[in-house]
């Protein structure tokens, strides 16, 4: 669904991505994971084109994103949807026109819109939420937005950059379920940057692990299930005063 | 009403009128030009989407140079310009020409100023979603950037009422030119101050509105 061939990338003199290769497979939550700096965001920028390689090409659907011309590549954008740890909404439009915007630029027949924003905000939670804006929202209904907005020209692949990194660890399992769901009902390919171990291992099915710019391995793993941890007051203390485990170094 | 109003107040009226014709101009001027103007000098600076050195080296240097000149001496370094154009140099008409060339100067810095404080992930969101340049900046930025640009607008007008008062140097006529004819130079301090009083008021009033509407339109 998703190749890197040989791509690199470099900021003035410092290269970030040193001639890589990464294989998506269709219908995959593919985790990447890695230290700060170690080019995980700017692979997954590289997957639409965001950034542009210096070498290498970029093939996404069957289609060399690094070969079209710029509406051509418009055009391939649209069934790409991509979230943002900032979820970067527009803080002046409502839910409802945040949802809108990407059916908008799609040239998405106007009659259906209204339906397809709903159905869109219904599948995320927030149908009720439609006449707010984004500075009335939690980060958690923030995201959610987002994900909406994603979704709603039917992409083919879904691309998250630190998705959950802002969130609590409630709001982050639910992200997650979401997400989850997407992938299950709809057939998406999921491609999620992070830099939680525990938010990488609860849904990805492949992993590519980075260092320094370079691909360090890629594993398959049996995603564990979202924990819904529990954030009641009596198991916080619990857990602050559970004697020994790590403190005995 | 104090008598000395209404001995003048045919011709306060009229140089109201002129004042309105040259700051009106003005502001068609500041958003007809200023604001594309302004959006190019965005889009062309580093890492923005029309990343365009000469484009945005030249438009930044023009702008800059127009702004750096006293006013009264762009009028008047203007005025071959403004005959070639109007016919004439003299009368409230031809003062139009180079008040709209201080007006897109100044609103398109504003516009600028205004652009670069919408969030750079909202832009990137936009292009990931396949919104072209056009796109980018009609559905994007200039919703986002709606009550800067609004405030902008408000603190250009007000400049542009004052710089319409050096108009009277070529016969531009206005409010501000009447006060000093009448005023200083007839010595008629009390119209003076009446007619000072007239402008705070229209200032006032339009800082007013400007501020509201882009208290109402901000849902940041």
């Amino acid at each position: 669904m998703i190749k890197l061939h040989k791509v690199s990338k470099s900021y003035s003199r410092f290269q970030a991505i040193k001639s890589i290769s990464i294989t998506v497979n269709a219908g995959e939550i593919h985790g990447i994971i890695g230290a700060s700096g170690a080019g995980k965001s700017t692979v997954l920028r590289l997957m639409n084109l965001l950034e542009i390689p210096e070498e290498g090409e970029v093939e996404v659907n069957g289609q060399t994103l690094t070969n079209l011309h710029s509406k051509e590549l418009r055009q391939a954008r649209k069934s790409i949807g991509m979230i943002f740890q900032q979820y970067n909404l527009v803080a002046n439009k409502t839910v409802y026109e945040n949802v809108a915007v990407s059916l908008e630029l799609a040239n998405f027949p106007r009659e259906e819109r209204k339906s397809r924003v709903g159905e869109c905000l219904q599948f995320v939670g927030l149908e009720s939420l439609k006449d707010k804006y984004p500075a009335q929202l939690s980060g958690g209904q923030k995201q959610r937005v987002a994900i909406a907005r994603a979704l709603a020209n039917n992409p083919r692949v879904l691309l998250c950059d630190e998705p959950t990194s802002s969130l609590d660890p409630n709001t982050t399992a639910e992200i997650l379920s979401v997400l989850e769901n997407i992938n299950k009902s709809f057939g998406v390919t999921i491609v999620i940057v992070s830099h939680e171990m525990e938010v990488i291992k609860s849904i990805c099915n492949r992993v590519t692990v980075m260092a320094d710019g370079e691909v360090y391995d890629t594993v398959t793993i049996k995603p564990k299930r979202i924990l819904n941890t529990d954030n009641s007051p009596k198991y916080f203390v619990e857990q602050l005063t559970k004697v020994g485990e790590m403190d005995h170094a | 009403m104090p008598d000395i109003l209404v001995q003048y107040e045919a011709e306060i009226w009229s140089s109201i009128g002129e004042t309105f014709v040259m700051v009106g101009v003005s502001v068609l001027a500041a958003i007809l030009v200023g604001l594309p103007v302004g959006t190019l000098l965005f889009l062309c600076r580093k890492d923005q989407i029309l990343e365009n050195q000469f484009v945005f080296s030249s438009l930044n240097l023009l702008v800059n140079i127009v702004r750096s000149f006293p006013f009264l001496l762009l009028v008047v370094f203007l005025i071959p310009f403004t005959r070639l154009i109007m016919g004439t140099a003299i009368g409230t008409a031809a003062a139009t020409i180079p008040l709209s060339i201080i007006a897109i100067a100044h609103y398109s810095r504003l516009v600028e100023q205004s652009l670069l404080d919408v969030p750079k992930g909202v832009i990137e969101a936009a292009v990931s979603m396949g919104a072209s340049v056009k796109e980018v900046v009609f559905k994007f930025l200039y919703v986002e950037a709606r009550s800067g640009l609004v405030l902008g607008l408000t603190t250009s007008i007000i400049s542009f009422i004052s710089y319409s008062t050096i108009m009277g140097v070529v016969g531009g006529g206005g409010i501000g030119d009447f006060a000093i004819r009448y005023g200083y130079q007839q010595f008629k301090t009390d119209l003076m101050i009446y007619v000072i009083i007239i402008m705070v008021i229209l200032v006032q009033l339009l800082q007013f509105v400007g501020t509201t509407i882009s208290r109402l339109i901000d849902k940041r």
